[in-house]
């Protein structure tokens, strides 16, 4: 092996990813938009919200310029509504990713979230869709569902604990549940190779998190690897038949075809 | 076939019981019986890398009316055999796979390139697959306790061959990076 990294991210860079994503604080200072390569700031105007991506967000909580807004998912009443639905309700599968975010126009039609209605047009304004992915869906912001964990929930979720536990309502119960959380979907994940028999190679992992996905990444490519060298020869065996078959079945139209 | 880094190459040399199709003169002492010839039906262990070649090679037919045989007709090594098939298909876990072969899947593998035997595929997938679960739990909790975590699932950890031994490093290194972070975030 020439590289000493595993393949694919490792924890600690997941954990460096997470603080891409927006979050929502109340300032408690002034503070004049930033131009960044990421695009601008929002210029904080306490109290009113503003929405930061997660790094300036910590920065300003440490320098006790912001207060930070959990978002709804990481409440007391989310989370033991996920554990419910995660031991009791499907005790198999992962919960659900959270919903693609709508976003209300004012006008009471429900739109996609990053499709913008132009101004300057006529009335109707024409709305321009853009796809969004991780970093830039409002996933960990006030708006976010509550009751779906998403894609970075767990590293969200230790980061704010330690950074800003006073923000948190209830601080040592919402750690516990996450505690629970972690641990019910880490027996799921580890038991979800034993479905790898079969031989298919292909495992259902919607709804797992990023830093999950780190950590059991090693393993499971471990197994899946394992199950195909144990079943090579036999897969090599099926595939010559298959092809036999298939060429029997062409030799056959062919003498058709010259009959007729 | 081409030769991995590691320990794979130590299946090579690992003996299959092999019956001996033809008398071979002067190769008696294989059999603990130098003054006599080989006799032809006599069972002998040979190593693998041996006995592949002189399974799938075929000698001159000595007459012409007569087929081309082998030198030599293979078995299934004892690792592979029904008992340890029976056991395992009873329960995977309660068989120390390291005690029938340190490479056990290495070895199903190579053997199961010789033969076309679909049930003992099937049964080490289950074994495989069912192990792994095991073994990532382990490994989840190895080093968590004071006596390394071994206290338990000692006799379940000594019995994992060379494939098993890989996973269980997989995993382990996986739980203790996400742990290590854990304990690092409230350092920054």
């Amino acid at each position: 092996m020439a590289l000493p990294l595993p393949s694919g991210l490792v924890p600690t860079e997941v954990a460096f990813l997470c603080e891409m994503e927006i979050i929502t604080i109340v300032p408690r200072q002034r503070l004049e938009s930033i131009p960044m390569l990421s695009g601008k700031t929002p210029a904080l105007r306490p109290p009113r919200r503003a929405d930061l991506p997660l790094w300036l967000a910590l920065l300003l909580k440490k320098q006790r310029r912001a207060n930070i807004v959990p978002p709804p998912w990481l409440l007391t009443a989310s989370l033991q509504e996920l554990v419910n639905l995660e031991t009791n309700v499907n005790p198999e599968g992962f919960s659900e990713p959270p919903p693609p975010p709508m976003r209300s126009d004012g006008r009471g039609v429900a739109r996609p979230y990053a499709a913008t209605t132009s101004r300057t047009g006529d009335e109707d304004g024409d709305t321009k869709e853009l796809t969004l992915s991780s970093p830039f869906l409002p996933s960990c912001t006030q708006d976010a569902p509550s009751g779906y964990l998403p894609f970075h929930w767990l590293e969200i979720a230790e980061t704010l604990l330690a950074h800003a536990a006073d923000d948190i309502p209830n601080a040592p119960e919402v750690r516990a549940l996450l505690r629970d959380l972690q641990e019910v979907r880490a027996a799921k994940l580890r038991a979800s190779t034993r479905h790898l028999e079969g031989g298919g190679g292909v495992l259902k992992l919607r709804g797992v998190g990023a830093m999950e996905l780190a950590e059991s990444r090693g393993f499971v490519l471990s197994v899946v690897d394992g199950v195909r060298k144990l079943g090579a020869s036999i897969e090599a065996g099926r595939r010559e038949e298959e092809l036999e078959r298939r060429e029997g079945r062409g030799g056959d139209e062919s003498d058709d075809d010259m009959e007729l | 076939m081409p030769r991995l880094p590691g320990t794979s190459f130590l299946t090579d040399f690992h003996k299959v019981p092999c019956k001996f199709e033809l008398d071979v003169p002067e190769l008696g002492y294989l059999d603990n019986n130098p003054a006599q010839p080989l006799k032809s039906g006599t069972t002998i262990g040979l190593p693998l890398w041996l006995a592949e070649l002189l399974a799938l090679a075929n000698r001159a037919p000595s007459s012409a009316d007569e087929d081309a045989k082998s030198f030599i007709s293979l078995n299934l090594p004892p690792s592979l055999s029904n008992e340890v098939m029976a056991a395992l298909k009873a329960d995977p876990r309660a068989v120390p796979l390291r005690d029938q072969s340190h490479n056990f899947y290495g070895l199903g593998t190579r053997i199961l390139d010789l033969f076309e035997e679909r049930e003992i595929c099937a049964i080490l997938r289950r074994t495989f697959v069912t192990r792994a679960a095991d073994i990532s739990l382990h490994a989840g909790k190895a080093g968590t306790t004071d006596d390394m975590g071994v206290g338990a699932g000692e006799d379940f950890l000594r019995g994992l061959e060379e494939w098993e031994r890989k996973l269980f490093k997989k995993a382990h290194d996986g739980a203790k990076s996400t742990k290590e972070w854990m304990e690092g975030v409230k350092k920054h």
